[in-house]
Formats: C-alpha cells, sequence, structure tokens
C-alpha cells in the first residue's frame, strides 16, 4: 500500500490564477512583503504561554505566526501543504515527507531535514503525543526529505501533525530563550502577560506575506475587559468576542465578523451507569431527550443567536461530503412524549413521569470546559425535559478536573461538554468518547467508553476511519460512527456549532477568520487606508 | 521592643508549618492529576497516558503524600519552594516578580481609602446627623453593596470609554494602575469610613474630650490630637486586616485589569492544582500577613504610649 499527496502550492497557483487582480483590488502588489506597513493592536484573551522546556511561546495558545507547521489546516479542516511539499505513506508504517526548499528561518539558518528531525525528537522527549513521536521516530534521507516512523501504525498523522504545537524549530532552539521560526512574522516583543508584538518577516519564502507592518496582540484575561477595549480605542480588533453581547459590538460602531464553524457543544448520555445513574441504559429515555431538545430556541436564548444548530459533536466541515450524512435528530416533543409513553413512563405527580415506582429523574454534569462556557444552556434543557415529565437535576462542577473525576466515577445521567477541533482528524474525538474501553487503555479514553462506549459496530466503524488511507473514506467512516452514536443509540445529543467571532474598528480592512482559533493566519489582515 | 519583635517573627515558623499542611493537604484532596492538567495545558490537548505517567515522576507525585511534603518542607527551610507545575518557573521567582505589582495597587487602594474614609468618617461624626453624615452614609452603603467587577466595569466605562484617559487594561505604565487602585480604594473605605465615624463618636463622648473642649482646646486640636489618635488603634488593626486582604484577594480585580499580580496566580494555580505554587502561597502571605499585624502592634506603641509602657 503506497498513497501519496502531490502538494500544489496554492500561492503559485492564486498567482497563476490572477492573484495579481486580487492584489491591486486589495491595494496591495503582488509582494505582499513590500506592501507590508501600519500597525495594528489586536485584543486576545489572557497569556497562556509556558516559559520552562516545555515552552509554546509563540505557537500555542495563541499563535503568532512566527513558526509554521509542516501542513496547513485551512478554515474547511483540510491539509494544504506548507512546510513540507508532498508526502507519501509506505509500508508498514512510514510517513515519507518531502521539504520545500529555499525557505530560512527569521536567523537565516537554512530549513531542512534536521530542523524536522529536531522537531520530531523535541516532541519525542515531551512524550510523543497522540502522533506517537518516538526517539527513533525521525530519520534524515537527505537535506530535504525525512522519514517519519510513529511507534504505532499512524495513518492521520499528516493530519494530526498540522497542528500549531508541532510547528517547526530550528535545531538548537529553546523556544524558552528566543523565538525563531519560518512564519510570516518575526518577534519584536513578548512581556508576559501583558503584550506580544511581532512585525512582517521581510524575507518570507511565501508570496502572500504580512498584510500588515506590526500587530501587538495585548492580552485580556477578561472577556467584557477585551469588549471594551475595543470600545475605548485601546485596541483595533478583539478576537473570541462573548456570544452573549456580541450585540454590543455593532451598538458600539465596530464591525462584527463571524467565521465558519470550528466549535461545538453537545450532551452526552450515560449508557451504562449504576442506581441512580442508569436510566440511560433504557433508549426509550435515550431518544426522548434527543428529541425534546429545541436547539433553535438554546442558540437564540443562550447563545443571542450566534451559534448555529448543532449536526455532529465535531465541526461538520471536516467530514467533507459526508458531512451529509450525518443529521441530529429534530425537534419533536410530541414524538418524546410518546416514546414515553409506549416504554411505560406515565406521568406521575408533579408532572414527572414514572414507572415501576420509579421517576423520571435525571443529572446533568456541567463542567467541561468550564461551567460558564454554557451559559443558560442547562437550565434552558431543564425546562425541555420538564416539558415532556423529565426531571432535570443541574450539577456545577467548580472544574474540568472535578468533572473527569466524576465522569470516572459514573456519577451523573447527562453530560454537557464543549470543545474544539484544532486539526484535520475527524476520528479522533468520536473514538476517544466512543470506543469500547480496552484493558490498560489511556485513562481518558476508558472513563468515556465506560460510560458512553456502544459497542462493535462503532468500534469496526471508527478503526475503518482511523486506518482508511483516502481521506474521503476516513470522512465518510466517521460520519457512519457519528450517525450511530447520534441517531440509532443516541448516546449524543447534538446541540450548537460554534464559530468565532471577532469586532474591529475602521481601522481594519480585511481579515478571514479560521475556524480553528490556534491555526489563526494573521497575514490576511490589512487596514484601510 | 527588639525581643517583642523577634519573639512574633519566630511565631512564623510553627504559622509556616501549619499553614503549608493544611494548604498541602486541601490541594490534595481536591480532584484532578496535577501532572495531567500541567500537561494538557502546555500540549493543547489531552496529554497521553504515558506522558502523564512520566510527567507524575518527574515532579515527584508518585511518592506518597507524607514524602512529598516532608521533601517539599526540607527544600522549603532551605529556600527553595519548589517549581511551578504551572509554568516550570521557580515558585518563589513568580511570587517575588508578582508581589510588588500586587503590593502597587493594593498600597494605592488603601491610601485611597484612607484619603476617603477617615476625613469623611470623621466629619460624619462631628457633624452627627447633618448633611455630610446621611452623604457618608450613601457612600459607605454604595462603596458596600458595589461587588469590586462592577466598580471595575464602571470605572473603564468612565475613564477609558467615556474620557478616554486611561487604558482598560494593562501593566506596562503608572496609568494601568489608576483604576485597579480604585476599584480596592472605593471597595475597602465603606467599612473604614463607618468604622471611623462610630469610633470617633464613642472618642467624643469621653470625659476627657469634654474636658480638653471645657478648657477651651482648639476644636483642630481636640479633633486630630487627642480624639482621631484615640480611635486610631481600631482603625489601624481594620487598615491592616484589609490591606493583607487586598494583597491576597484582588484575584478579580487583577482579572479584569489584566494585572500580573499574586491573587491571579494562586487562582490559576488552584484550578491547575499546582501544589508548589499554593504552598508557596500560602507561606508568602502567611509572612505578609504576620508582618504587617507586627508593624500594626509596633505602631500601636507609637499612637497609645501607654501600651509601650504597659510592654515594658
Amino acid at each position: 500500500m503506497s498513497i501519496s499527496h502531490r502538494g500544489i502550492d496554492r500561492r503559485q497557483l492564486m498567482l497563476a490564477t490572477g492573484a495579481a487582480g486580487i492584489a491591486v483590488a486589495i491595494g496591495k502588489s503582488t509582494s505582499a512583503q513590500e506592501a507590508s506597513s501600519g500597525s495594528v493592536r489586536v485584543g486576545v484573551s489572557e497569556d497562556g504561554y509556558r516559559t520552562d522546556e516545555r515552552a509554546n511561546i509563540g505557537f500555542f495558545p495563541l499563535n503568532t505566526n512566527i513558526f509554521e507547521s509542516l501542513v496547513y489546516l485551512t478554515p474547511d479542516y483540510q491539509i494544504e501543504p506548507l512546510l513540507a511539499e508532498s508526502w507519501e505513506f509506505v509500508e508498514p508504517s512510514t510517513w515519507r515527507l518531502k521539504l520545500r526548499e529555499g525557505v530560512s528561518f527569521h536567523d537565516g539558518t537554512p530549513f531542512n531535514a534536521e530542523a524536522v528531525k529536531y522537531t520530531m525528537d523535541r516532541i519525542a522527549s515531551n512524550g510523543g503525543g497522540v502522533m506517537g513521536i518516538g526517539e527513533e521516530s525521525a530519520v534524515i534521507v537527505d537535506d530535504s526529505t525525512i522519514e517519519i516512523t510513529p511507534t504505532y501504525v499512524n495513518m492521520r498523522m499528516m493530519e494530526q501533525i498540522g497542528h500549531p504545537n508541532n510547528s517547526i524549530l530550528p535545531p538548537g532552539l529553546n523556544p524558552a530563550e528566543s523565538r525563531n521560526g519560518t512564519g510570516p512574522f518575526r518577534e519584536v516583543e513578548y512581556v508576559a502577560a501583558d503584550h506580544y508584538t511581532v512585525e512582517a518577516n521581510p524575507e518570507y519564502w511565501g508570496e502572500s506575506g504580512a498584510g500588515v507592518g506590526e500587530i501587538t496582540f495585548q492580552f485580556y484575561a477578561d472577556p467584557t475587559a477585551r469588549l471594551l477595549a475595543l470600545q475605548a480605542g485601546d485596541v483595533d480588533l478583539i478576537v473570541d468576542v462573548p456570544r452573549q453581547s456580541a450585540s454590543e459590538v455593532e451598538a458600539a460602531g465596530a464591525t462584527l465578523v463571524s467565521g465558519p464553524v470550528g466549535a461545538y457543544e453537545a450532551m452526552y448520555m450515560n449508557i451504562h451507569g449504576v442506581e441512580p445513574y442508569d436510566l440511560g441504559q433504557d433508549i426509550a429515555v435515550r431518544e426522548a431527550v434527543s428529541i425534546a431538545i429545541d436547539r433553535q430556541q438554546v442558540i437564540d436564548s443562550a447563545w443571542q443567536g450566534n451559534a448555529e444548530p448543532g449536526t455532529t459533536m465535531i465541526p461538520p466541515a471536516i467530514l467533507g461530503d459526508s458531512a451529509s450524512l450525518v443529521s441530529a435528530p429534530e425537534f419533536d416533543p410530541e414524538r418524546a412524549r410518546e416514546v414515553l409513553e409506549a416504554a411505560g413512563w406515565v406521568e406521575g405527580e408533579g408532572g414527572v413521569r414514572e414507572k415501576d415506582g420509579r421517576a423520571l429523574n435525571l443529572t446533568i454534569i456541567n463542567g467541561y470546559g468550564t461551567a460558564a462556557d454554557h451559559g443558560s444552556v442547562p437550565e434552558l434543557i431543564q425546562a425541555q425535559l420538564g416539558d415532556i415529565g423529565i426531571d432535570l437535576e443541574i450539577i456545577q462542577t467548580p472544574d474540568t478536573a472535578t468533572y473527569e473525576q466524576r465522569l470516572g466515577l459514573g456519577e451523573g445521567d447527562l453530560w454537557l461538554e464543549a470543545g474544539s477541533q484544532n486539526d484535520g482528524n475527524p476520528a479522533f474525538l468520536p473514538e476517544l468518547l466512543f470506543r469500547s474501553p480496552e484493558e490498560g487503555g489511556e485513562p481518558e479514553a476508558t472513563a468515556y467508553g465506560r460510560a458512553f462506549a456502544t459497542g462493535e459496530e462503532f468500534d469496526t466503524t471508527i478503526t475503518r476511519s482511523r486506518e482508511a488511507t483516502d481521506i474521503a473514506e476516513v470522512q465518510e467512516a466517521a460520519a457512519e460512527a457519528m450517525n450511530i452514536v447520534i441517531n440509532e443509540e443516541r448516546v449524543v445529543t447534538p446541540l450548537c456549532g460554534f464559530y468565532r467571532i471577532i469586532g474591529h474598528t475602521d481601522a481594519v480592512a480585511s481579515f478571514d477568520l479560521h475556524a480553528s482559533g490556534v491555526n489563526q493566519r494573521w497575514t490576511s489582515l490589512t487596514l484601510a487606508e | 521592643m527588639v525581643q517583642f519583635v523577634l519573639r512574633r517573627l519566630l511565631y512564623l515558623v510553627p504559622v509556616w508549618i501549619g499553614i503549608s499542611l493544611v494548604a498541602f493537604l486541601l490541594a490534595n484532596l481536591a480532584p484532578g492529576d496535577p501532572a495531567r492538567l500541567a500537561l494538557q495545558r502546555a500540549l493543547g490537548r489531552q496529554p497521553t497516558g504515558a506522558e502523564t505517567a512520566a510527567a507524575r515522576e518527574q515532579m515527584g507525585l508518585n511518592d506518597s503524600p507524607p514524602v512529598q511534603y516532608l521533601n517539599w518542607l526540607g527544600n522549603a527551610l532551605t529556600g527553595d519552594l519548589g517549581l511551578s507545575y504551572r509554568t516550570g518557573k521557580p515558585v518563589l521567582e513568580s511570587l517575588v516578580e508578582r508581589f510588588p505589582t500586587t503590593l502597587q495597587i493594593a498600597g494605592g487602594g488603601l491610601l485611597l481609602a484612607i484619603a476617603i474614609a477617615i476625613p469623611l468618617g470623621v466629619l460624619a461624626a462631628v457633624y452627627r446627623r447633618g448633611p455630610i453624615d446621611h452623604l457618608s452614609r450613601v457612600v459607605a452603603l454604595l462603596g458596600a453593596s458595589m461587588p469590586s467587577y462592577w466598580v471595575a466595569y464602571l470605572l473603564i466605562l468612565l475613564f477609558s470609554v467615556r474620557l478616554g484617559m486611561l487604558p482598560v487594561a494593562g501593566s506596562q505604565t503608572w496609568q494601568h494602575a489608576v483604576m485597579p487602585a480604585l476599584t480596592l480604594g472605593i471597595g475597602g473605605s465603606a467599612s473604614l469610613m463607618r468604622l471611623t465615624r462610630s469610633e470617633m463618636l464613642e472618642t467624643l463622648g469621653q470625659d476627657y474630650i469634654r474636658t480638653a473642649r471645657a478648657k477651651g482646646l482648639h476644636s483642630r486640636t481636640l479633633l486630630v490630637r487627642h480624639a482621631l489618635r484615640n480611635t486610631m488603634i481600631p482603625i489601624s488593626t481594620v487598615l491592616g486586616m484589609r490591606f493583607a486582604g487586598m494583597l491576597g484577594g484582588a484575584v478579580i480585580v487583577e482579572t479584569i485589569f489584566s494585572w500580573p499580580g499574586i491573587g491571579k496566580l494562586v487562582v490559576d494555580a488552584i484550578f491547575d492544582r499546582d501544589y508548589p505554587m499554593i504552598q508557596g502561597f500560602v507561606i508568602f502571605m502567611g509572612t505578609a500577613f504576620l508582618l504587617i499585624n507586627l508593624i500594626v502592634d509596633i505602631g500601636y506603641g507609637l499612637i497609645d504610649p501607654r501600651i509601650r509602657l504597659a510592654r515594658r
């Protein structure tokens, strides 16, 4: 078996198809580097950089585009060549990558296979991650060719390797001490917890370099303060505007821009719980819950309309053409009541249904990412389930660690989660959450599996997705797997698809918003004349 | 006096051990694996079991809790408070780095609280039931009932959005410190004002004040030298407590104003189960608390010579 991807240089393609005209239209020359001028102040969330040996300054969680990965994750979750021009899988378990030539780091050090090996070895020394990079994984073939052999047969490595955490460093670089990448911006100043300033890299290898001369990222831990900073004119652009207060951006005369969906909110049901958390074992209860939720009301009330009805628990775009194969159960409270009636859950005291003397009381656990991430969603779900005779108790955990501990103990019926997709692997999250637990498996997967795993059919399907060679097959199998947990087993009730929201003043002319914040390219940011 | 100070400083040792042990036990009782949380934050994804196991070994979390505590205590006695799980930096370095920034806004807040509360409290007592007394009651009521985050947003709306005078948040210039200090000061002045008023009223009713007034002492001298000075003992006690509270509890203000202080540092540490940072913080703040109380105690002697004589 051998698969390959011959990368098309999308920048060259753009040029060939009339990039000159586009550049003139936006007031830039075709050489973006020459046109880079002006400065922009951007309000971002709090400084999350580490400063020790695992330093991630400049690439995660705020990706300042100083560094670049081997591949680029497009806003619709497909991968494109970046520092790797092409790649192929070589039996039994090796990926051979052809690297881009003529690229240099900011200090002039040439980018080559040695840099990739140094980066992979660094990942290995930190544990190897989900890609399974080991100490012997990276082998230099020649200056522009490298082979990477993960510690397990990893067919999804190329979809994972584009995460900014895997950005390529020059040999010997400790990012805690200095930041030196191949990206369109280079560091000017980093003041921990206050701001990060970068400037356009005039030597950038790509045609579409920085659209502005300098960007200062100002850290605001508090989202409301970030919004007020835009209103006060302290910054020209803010990212991740709180959904509930997005309208205030426009009220203040600024422009509100939303991007494609890159995050989700969903509710999972414990189907292996023991009393009192065993009601999810009843498929009728699961089905009733899944069709009793009015997503549009959740979006309108909790998120002020700033979300889309969820169809899966990952961004649909990552499923490519197979996205249409998955749909969320339709809101039908009347049918939900019928399902419960047919299963013997009849209306009891106070409108709460009962069966064999047991009331239909469920518990929802709110705390992942944080309880605050879900706003008033638990209360809305409580009201909607109350309409069909289900009594819902809301338990809010103080932090994620407490949530996970509770999940490990199986103490809850419904689990409310939100998250984002930051790489191109559609199989990752479904597999993590719903694969049957294995002896000695990963602790997190084991905890989820003990609560939510549906069995062999899902396991087989998601394995097919993980091991497929063709990306369309990967996507199709992932979609089928999601159909099993959403529409057949009713373990998942998708709620919302979240898009990122930014606000900017008139100083900003254009900015292409990426679905995943950590994969944001700031090169598209241009200033008004 | 020297003996008194030395004795009070010696109290620090059992206090350090006691509070660090309580902090260690509480942190260990909280659910969550510090190694996993630290990795999750560093890697931006869920760490694998192998990664977590390696990190646990590196952090010494595989030792039994008593061994972990004794190891920490042994190092702490040599001045090494360990490395933060969250940032990887030495705990003492982080605390020393952050403490002055909190000190700036807490100190500013305290001065502001004194400047507002004491004159207004004194005037409210002197002109009891007059317009100033009513005004001070309203001010105190507002100050006590408005939560600090609300005050902070109101100040931002006024000084940044409306007037454009001050930056919303940050820590690079003195202007950045104004609103955090104001927020702390407004919150701190309410109870102080009421205390000043009630203490002044009590003092003004004393026989020696009546005697001094009968002897024709100038009212300003009477108020400042005799009445206010005697009310300063309970006020300075409360000031000391409030200042210590501002140092350790300015987390909301620090978050809103992106002020990189010690309060935000420890709250982040609690969420990440960063044991070394939590223990380092309680040691640091316990020391600060005791030192502030020591200064207040010494101040008693300066305010009231009878206390100095009694100590002798």
